[in-house]
């Protein structure tokens, strides 16, 4: 493999943040969308956040957590990007197993994600979070890559950002935070224009 | 859709002798920032990239207003960097032909499009306009063709700051392009009238000069 891609998945490959969506079922949308802005803007760490994020989310059963997520909104010439590409994409997301899976599987690209603790259909806890920067990590030591792409929009895809070659703060859906473009090589706000990009780097 | 696939346009630059604290692409002529000028020029080149560095919050936001697909480069090093290396950045991976324009230039539109209209993806063809800057790379052109480029002695025509690059790669260490372009002479080239702007004498000068671009450009 030349090039690995790896993308973030919330306001990356989908047009919607996961979490708020879901948190629709419970009636607490806005609230938790003040949260994520929050989160993706670096004023909370991501670690916390997220637990306790999915703490208020853990009344919904995973299956219809799953069945929500694998509706979310997606960016479609991303997502044909990395169908076509499938052998060197990967997507990255801090967001769990259980809820995340059936989309990903869809999309049809490699992942990696935190873990869940669960108890058949109930959501205990997270068992692990995803460190993203690992992750690159992780698949350049299988070897056969020449450079790390990634492609993020938030404060969590800052360890990501620091493991790659070139970097890509997309705008697609809101504004990069300023950390990341500054980390940057290159910044883009459509997804044309981040496909185009991507299509000169295989 | 133009037979230019990329356009590249250097807008990273201080623009020091200016003495505005401001990109010279965002310097107004007409109520219209120079930048603005310069897209409706590449409208029709799919993949326009535009590499910022000085003050690049204020030049990517005011592009992504005027046209949102922009691919933005950054040179974080615009300070200690030519725009050799600008244009290294954003053309190292494309495996096309493209076109480079200066960001401080502003351009006769009729003119810009008859020299699009020659870029047909067969040859390398070099802007080159009137002799009028102060630092000027002149050109030495013989049957149609530039034969050599240098910056002494003057002659009728200068480099303009575009050109459609066919197999001529951009070297990240070279100072000035035209060493680059040395090499491959002789060359084709199409006059573009257009004006710099270095000084406030000249975009004092490009402000005269767009009135006049007006009249020639009704369509």
């Amino acid at each position: 493999m030349r090039t690995a891609f790896f993308f973030d998945l919330d306001g990356t490959v989908t047009r919607q943040e996961i979490l708020p969506l879901l948190s629709k079922e419970i009636g607490l949308y806005s609230e938790m969308q003040v949260f994520t802005d929050a989160t993706i803007r670096g004023m909370i760490p991501f670690d916390s956040s997220f637990k306790l994020r999915c703490k208020i989310l853990n009344e919904i059963p995973i299956s219809r957590a799953k069945q929500l997520i694998s509706q979310v909104a997606v960016n479609e010439t991303v997502v044909k990007f990395i169908r076509r590409h499938s052998d060197q994409c990967f997507i990255v997301t801090g967001n769990l197993d259980v809820w995340v899976s059936t989309l990903l599987d869809q999309i049809g690209a490699y992942y990696f994600c935190s873990s869940a603790e669960h108890d058949c259909d109930r959501l205990i806890g997270v068992r692990h979070i995803l460190n993203k920067g690992s992750a690159v990590q992780e698949v350049k030591q299988r070897g056969n890559v020449e450079r790390v792409v990634a492609i993020g929009d938030g404060m969590n895809d800052v360890d990501m950002f620091a493991q790659s070659d070139i970097r890509i703060a997309f705008g697609g859906v809101h504004e990069p935070v300023q950390t990341l473009i500054q980390m940057s090589d290159i910044v883009v706000y459509t997804e044309d224009a981040l496909c185009r990009t991507l299509n000169t780097l295989l | 859709m133009s037979h230019v696939k990329h356009a590249i346009i250097s807008a990273a630059g201080l623009g020091s002798r200016l003495g505005l604290d401001m990109p010279k692409c965002l310097l107004q002529i007409n109520h219209k920032p120079i930048i603005e000028y310069q897209l409706e020029l590449l409208r029709t080149v799919e993949d326009v990239r535009v590499v910022v560095g000085f003050l690049e919050d204020q030049v990517i936001d005011t592009i992504k207003r005027l046209r949102r697909d922009v691919v933005f480069i950054r040179n974080p090093l615009y300070r200690t960097t030519s725009t050799s290396y600008s244009l290294h950045l954003a053309t190292k991976d494309l495996q096309d032909s493209f076109l480079i324009i200066d960001g401080d230039l502003l351009i006769n539109p009729k003119s810009f499009e008859t020299f699009l209209q020659r870029c047909n993806g067969q040859a390398s063809i070099i802007g080159i306009t009137r002799a009028k800057t102060e630092d000027a790379v002149f050109v030495e052109v013989q049957n149609q063709q530039i034969v050599r480029f240098h910056r002494r002695p003057q002659t009728d025509y200068e480099w303009c700051g575009v050109a459609f690059l066919k197999d001529l790669p951009i070297n990240k260490d070279l100072i000035y392009i035209y060493e680059e372009l040395e090499k491959r002479c002789p060359l084709d080239c199409h006059e573009i009238e257009c004006y710099e702007i270095d000084t406030p004498a000249d975009y004092q000068q490009a402000i005269q000069f767009f009135d006049h671009f007006d009249r020639l450009d009704v369509r």
